[in-house]
């Protein structure tokens, strides 16, 4: 008998279209399913219905019937679910309750009614099934995101469940912390399903991958054989090599910022840069690499001209802009149109004109709030782009967008160096184009809310 | 040590900072609690020491322009200003400036130890409280660096953009939408929350180690030392 069974499926959130029409599934107990799709095809809908958050946390229009463990999620809410099921969402601040690790672990536990004696001893060796035993007595506000994120990993898997739902769980980590985490995941004893971007380490674990599009399953099948399908039919999604480069000769541009050996340092804190310089040249993109820490944020950021070198010079010349990370939650205008004219004194017709170029006239009087994660982002592009600047200094673009989403910011940043722009790309993903990639530093865990 | 008996006793220590007046013995409680704060985190513990002994410092510089206590040796007598009066310095005015200096930095440095080094969740949850405010105390404690962030990285996304903010009036359209992210937080928590089960009935505690010889000396010594600080010095 299966774990898992969804028939005829089909939610709509309130007020809104269907996110998901006409799903059907089983799920088998201890198998692993990489689920994939472009944000928006439904995915963690799904993850949503198979943990009864849907439709009990957020209402709707509900149909069709899933059955988890026996559990009918029509008639058993979340609560009840809880323990059968455990979920890993995408963003490790929004999910974290207690200061302390080991009080965080221990949380679900409590909820559950699991006997006081039998906490402490599932907590620990929770906390070490994900190679974070060294954390329980530290605080949560001191972990950076790696290390928040396998404690909410910890978290779930304290509870012993069946079902073990991700939802794009290593979207806010670099590549080295992803492969760590999908590693622990991999160890899991229960069945998985795994919404993630980073389809191939999603199909490395995988026994089975299913494809959503537009709310609908259009593949469902072993990983092997979808391989196959995702490499002839969704060639972004069978990936695995990386494209070749724009030509490596820089285009003889002028050098618009120059930094030499530059230095930086958090109040008291040890030194994030320590003799770094860097030159980017009108019409190239530069990548800059490495590891959580090893100091891309703040370089981009003294490139950009929102902060100072401790010491060192940095010259500029030309206007550069800088999106930062995770741009959809740093909106701060109450219309997309706004948004985007605050770059440009308040000029909406450039604003109406840059909003058409990213496709989103339709959001022209919408809150930037009410769009969805892509079309925040896109948003965000929108508002650095708007005053045509000579340098756009872009932090960690890709990170949690889907392959498609990432081939048209490909595309896009070509264009800007074609059109003499310079761009300064500080990423970790080696599928971005770059005439130029600068390794940083040395890799070091910090913390993400000090 | 347990977090009750912890409590306690940096409670203790603040009162004693106010009930004692001798330079000796508010010296000797700085000193200590400082070399309790230094049990934290390098990069937590920075802003709250420097913070407390800066204050401190400010105090002891700055009270003696600010009234005249008429006793002691006279220093120095500076010029008579309009609403201030006259500005001068004697000795009676720089022990006692010393004096409130050294409490305020009492005070506050018990205050950063508590919120250094004490685990604020079992706290909570060992004064018997209901679960529920248990826990909306540590989601408060948790709030102010996710606001702190996401302020900060709305600034950024301003200036970003070439934008500057001017003083307190621009910095203040960013309240609005802070508030929306966090209340946008907030659901993203609840949702998280319930998937764990948060409101199942039949919740237990996590057991709390019994308390160690060290904890009853701790409460018994928040008791002593406010005692003394009453009666002797």
């Amino acid at each position: 008998m299966a774990l898992a069974s969804v028939s005829d499926l089909s939610f709509a959130y309130p007020g809104s279209i269907p996110a998901v029409r006409d799903i059907s599934l089983e799920l088998e107990a201890g198998e692993i399913v990489a689920l994939l799709g472009p944000s928006g095809s439904g995915k963690s809908t799904l993850l949503r219905a198979l943990a009864g958050l849907v439709p009990h946390f957020h209402g709707g229009t509900f149909s069709g019937r899933v059955v988890v463990a026996g559990l009918d999620t029509r008639t058993s809410g979340p609560a009840d679910l809880a323990g059968t099921v455990a979920s890993v969402f995408q963003d490790p601040e929004d999910q974290i309750v207690m200061t302390r690790v080991e009080n965080e672990v221990a949380f679900g536990l409590e909820n559950l009614g699991v006997p006081p004696e039998q906490i402490w001893p599932r907590t620990h060796a929770a906390l070490a099934q994900v190679g974070a035993g060294h954390l329980a007595e530290r605080r949560t506000v001191e972990l950076s995101g790696g290390e928040l994120q396998r404690v909410c990993l910890a978290s779930a898997l304290a509870l012993e469940p069946q079902l073990l739902l991700l939802d794009e769980p290593t979207s806010q980590l670099d590549a080295e912390g992803a492969d760590a985490f999908l590693a622990h995941v991999e160890q899991a004893r229960c069945a998985v399903v795994l919404s993630e971007q980073r389809v191939d380490r999603a199909l490395a674990i995988a026994d089975r991958v299913i494809m959503m599009e537009e709310g609908r399953i259009v593949l469902d099948a072993p990983v092997a054989e979808a391989r196959g399908w995702l490499s002839t039919r969704r060639p972004r999604y069978g990936g695995g090599a990386v494209p070749d480069d724009p030509s490596p000769s820089v285009p003889g541009g002028q050098p618009l910022v120059r930094l030499d050996d530059v230095h930086f340092a958090y109040g008291g804190g040890p030194e994030v840069l320590g003799g770094a310089s860097l030159v980017v040249h009108r019409g190239e993109i530069v990548a800059l690499e490495g590891r959580n820490g090893s100091g891309k944020t703040t370089l981009a950021r003294i490139a950009a001209g929102l902060v100072q070198p401790t010491s060192g010079t940095v010259a500029r010349d030309g206007r550069a802009t800088y999106l930062s990370q995770d741009p959809g939650r740093h909106l701060v205008r109450e219309t997309a149109l706004d948004e985007v004219a605050l770059g440009v004194n308040g000029d909406q017709v450039r604003a109406a004109a840059a909003l058409e170029r990213f496709g989103l006239t339709f959001a022209t009087s919408r809150h930037p709030r009410d769009l969805s994660s892509g079309e925040r982002e896109r948003l965000g592009i929108a508002a650095i782009s708007v005053s045509e600047p000579d340098l756009l200094v872009l932090d960690e673009p890709t990170r949690g967008i889907d392959p498609d989403r990432k081939a048209a910011l490909s595309e896009w940043l070509l264009e800007q160096a074609a059109s003499g722009r310079a761009v300064l790309v500080a990423t970790h993903d080696p599928l971005l184009p770059a005439h130029r990639r600068v390794r940083l530093g040395q890799p070091l865990e910090v913390p993400v809310a000090v | 040590m347990s977090p009750g008996p912890a409590t306690a006793l940096l409670a203790a220590v603040a009162t004693a900072g106010f009930l004692v007046d001798r330079l000796w013995a508010l010296a000797a409680m700085v000193v200590i609690l400082v070399a309790v704060c230094l049990r934290a985190p390098v990069e937590r513990r920075f802003i709250y020491i420097s913070g407390a002994l800066f204050s401190a410092l400010g105090v002891i510089v700055i009270s003696p322009l600010m009234w005249s206590s008429g006793g002691g040796t006279l220093l120095w007598e500076g010029p008579t200003l309009p609403v201030i009066g006259p500005i001068d310095i004697s000795t009676d005015e720089i022990q006692i400036a010393v004096v409130n200096g050294l409490r305020l930095a009492v005070v506050a440095l018990a205050f950063s130890a508590y919120t250094l080094l004490v685990d604020h969740d079992r706290l909570v949850s060992a004064a018997g409280f209901a679960r529920r405010s248990a826990l909306a105390v540590a989601l408060a404690t948790r709030l102010v660096p996710t606001l702190e962030r996401d302020a900060a990285g709305m600034a950024d996304s301003v200036r970003g953009r070439g934008v500057h903010l001017h003083g307190a009036r621009g910095y203040a359209t960013l309240l609005s939408p802070l508030v929306a992210g966090s209340l946008e937080r907030a659901t993203g928590l609840a949702e998280a929350m319930e998937a764990r089960g948060f409101g199942r009935s039949g919740a237990t505690r996590a057991p709390r180690p019994p308390w160690a010889y060290a904890d009853y000396v701790a409460l018994g010594g928040a008791v002593v030392l406010v005692g003394v600080a009453a009666l002797w010095l």
